[in-house]
């Protein structure tokens, strides 16, 4: 994995002086136009939201490809949560897409950095499958290991509708989405899952936000060859 | 005019005697338990009159106190005769004007004193040879005397990093009233005025999970922004999500005395109608409890592999025929390779035998033997410590458990807690790892301190053995 560093950082104390100031008088001007500043400093404002999801035009591609490969629409996001973006073979795209043979894929994106913590967002897809895929859980004691078949994602929390598709939440995941929540659904003959890990500096509540927000701006890619 | 250090330790201990801190909430989260009418005091110092039971998902569920604190301290008496024996007296006074004023029951307000160790050696080393009492069946084991209560140790799943502390006193304080605790709390220091160092203070809370709503652990846990909380079941009793305290998982009536089962020799019987108390801190990893283990694994990891139970339930049966023996243990770890905590300790937690005990009732096969009066916190590790250096105090609320057991003896939750880490008695040595998934509930918990106590009999509760000098 490449190294990644968010933020520079400067031991200027009148710099940081000057940032804190910045910051809170852009608080208060944003506050004051009806805009406001996620906490994981995403702006976004209500007309944005308003806005047609899109996927952006340099990730585009990548998903159109996907798309393409496995004959299968895609869905693309129009957002991802800071620092992350959802550029398929870009800096923060884990090993490009893993496609299996029955065409399911993992597209995954991370940025890491010790001590810090994580922000590792997963899209799934599953053409032709019904219900939760199983996945090997391997478990070893005594000097014997054992693989065992447990469901992908279990422990269902509700279900809730998200830009008008029907989610199921779920809080344990498996295999790459170990320690992520994931929504769920089903659509035109396809399961979809979307990720996202649960670990410093996201609290479970905020990744469910980030999730409401990614699957709430998802644009449907559908294969052109 | 300047404090010294002993002074002002001792002014913020008193302040936090009484203090609520975030525990205050649990009076605005959950009512208390509309209580029977008080009845006597029992000879035991360890055990709570007129405590409720209540049905749960179909199961019989003991509602312990919703307020607890454990308040640690050092003698600040010098060993001799007049001077113990005058402290003796005076903390005996100040424990009969609580009394007085409170029922020893969850309505009103239970004060258990445990001596460690430290006290009987520094104290009355002669006389404590000859009355504590002795371990028959440890004695038998090691074929030399043991005595019932000896000095915690660390155990497999512990970290090298567990305290094994020194305290010389304690005192638990439990009732559904938040007051009563403080009151009792600060009027017992109050009153023994310069008798005690306090070295640490724990405060938590129990139950408040079958009324509905959220319950206590989860609103409580969510208000100090504990990982996870979010995660924690409507209406658990606990933050890990199942009901512990079953009447079956319980230890019925003076099973726990140190001579009800004839395991423990009480010599002449100074320190008959006493007990063994466990006392310690853990951490659990709530998160990790529920983004890590589905439902059925926590299952299978509290209770028993392939333990039946309903998508979702709390209260599971506990029953003594439901009880799992070594070889239930032996045969679960061959089939799945992992261990639950429940089905490792049953057997050595409950009777592999119908006993009539001393006090003439009959204990029937699968009674539980401990009384744990076990209850969640926030704490991290502790409310208030003298060193917060040496305890790695936190001032950021983290989720644990101030654990206490009563047993017969210090053997006796040795072996328990040993079977947990798959050691039994007959010498099987299940193969787990330190922190693994195979060890069950231990992987999301982490034990800070550990320490054993004598709990003598109410009538000898006050400096024991002192007035023998």
């Amino acid at each position: 994995m490449r190294p990644r560093t968010l933020f520079s950082s400067s031991s200027d104390g009148a710099t940081l002086t000057a940032v804190r100031t910045f910051l809170i008088l852009a608080a208060i001007v944003l506050g004051a136009s009806g805009c406001s500043l996620g906490d994981d400093g995403v702006e976004g404002t209500a007309s944005a939201r308003e806005q047609p999801a899109a996927c952006p035009s340099a990730w585009k591609p990548g998903w159109q490809r996907l798309a393409n490969r496995i004959n299968v629409p895609v869905y693309c996001p129009s957002w991802m949560p800071s620092p992350i973006d959802a550029e398929i073979g870009g800096q923060w795209n884990s090993d490009g897409v893993s496609v299996s043979k029955d065409k399911s894929y993992l597209a995954g994106f991370l940025w890491h950095e010790a001590g810090s913590g994580d922000v590792h967002v997963n899209f799934r897809g599953y053409p032709g499958k019904a219900g939760v895929p199983r996945c090997e859980d391997t478990q070893t004691s005594g000097g014997k290991t054992r693989r065992l078949s447990v469901p992908c994602f279990s422990d269902p929390q509700g279900t809730r509708e998200v830009a008008g598709k029907q989610v199921t939440v779920y809080s344990v995941s498996r295999d790459a989405d170990q320690w992520h929540v994931t929504y769920l659904w089903r659509e035109d003959g396809v399961l979809y899952a979307v990720s996202e890990h649960v670990a410093p500096p996201l609290t479970y509540r905020r990744v469910l936000q980030n999730l409401d927000r990614i699957v709430g701006g998802l644009e449907v890619i559908e294969p052109t060859a | 005019m300047k404090l010294t250090r002993k002074e002002l330790l001792g002014g913020a201990a008193a302040g936090a005697l009484g203090a609520a801190g975030i525990y205050e909430l649990v009076d605005q989260l959950a009512d208390s338990p509309v209580r029977a009418a008080a009845g006597t005091r029992p000879a035991e110092q360890h055990l709570l009159a007129e405590a409720k039971l209540l049905v749960h998902d179909g199961i019989e569920v003991i509602e312990p106190p919703l307020h607890h604190q454990v308040i640690t301290a050092r003698l600040a008496v010098r060993p001799s005769r007049a001077e113990l024996a005058d402290a003796q007296a005076v903390l005996e006074r100040a424990l009969r004007r609580i009394e007085d004023r409170y029922e020893v029951t969850p309505a009103g307000l239970a004060v258990t004193v445990a001596w460690g160790l430290p006290y009987f050696r520094r104290f009355v080393p002669k006389l404590a040879d000859g009355h504590l009492p002795i371990d028959r069946r440890a004695s038998t084991s090691a074929k030399h005397s043991v005595p019932a209560a000896f000095d915690a140790t660390r155990f497999p799943s512990d970290l090298s990093t567990t305290i094994l502390e020194r305290n010389e006193v304690a005192f638990l304080l439990r009732s559904d009233d938040r007051e009563h605790v403080a009151d009792g709390a600060q009027s017992l220091f109050a009153d023994t005025d310069g008798l005690f160092e306090l070295t640490s203070i724990r405060k938590g809370f129990q139950g408040g999970g079958f009324a509905g709503g959220p319950g206590l652990p989860k609103a409580m846990a969510t208000a100090a922004g504990i990982q996870g909380a979010d995660l924690i079941p409507d209406g658990a009793q606990l933050f890990l999500g199942f009901t512990s305290t079953q009447r079956h998982t319980q230890g019925p009536s003076r099973i726990a005395n140190f001579e009800t089962l004839g395991l423990v020799d009480v010599r002449e019987g100074y320190f008959r109608g006493g007990t063994h108390m466990h006392l310690s801190h853990l951490f659990e990893n709530v998160e990790a409890w529920y983004l890590d283990f589905d439902f059925r694994q926590r299952v299978d990891t509290t209770f028993r592999p392939g333990f039946e139970a309903r998508e979702g339930a709390q209260t599971l049966r506990q029953a003594p025929e439901d009880a799992a023996g070594a070889a239930d243990l032996r045969g679960d770890f061959r089939r799945v390779g992992a261990i639950g905590h429940s089905g490792s300790i049953q057997p050595t937690s409950r009777l592999q035998m119908d006993i009539k005990g001393a006090d003439g009732d009959l204990y029937p096969k699968g009674s539980a033997i401990p009384q744990r009066a076990d209850f969640n916190t926030l704490d991290n590790p502790f409310f208030w410590t003298a060193d917060p250096g040496r305890d790695r105090h936190g001032e950021q609320p983290e989720a644990g458990l101030h654990f206490i057991s009563f047993n017969p003896s210090s053997d006796d939750f040795r072996r328990n807690r040993l079977a947990m880490d798959g050691r039994l008695p007959d010498g099987t040595r299940l193969p787990i790892g330190q922190g693994s998934r195979a060890q069950g509930l231990n992987s999301v918990l982490r034990t800070t301190h550990r320490q054993n106590f004598v709990v003598p009999p109410r009538a000898r509760r006050s400096f024991p053995l002192a007035e023998l000098l």
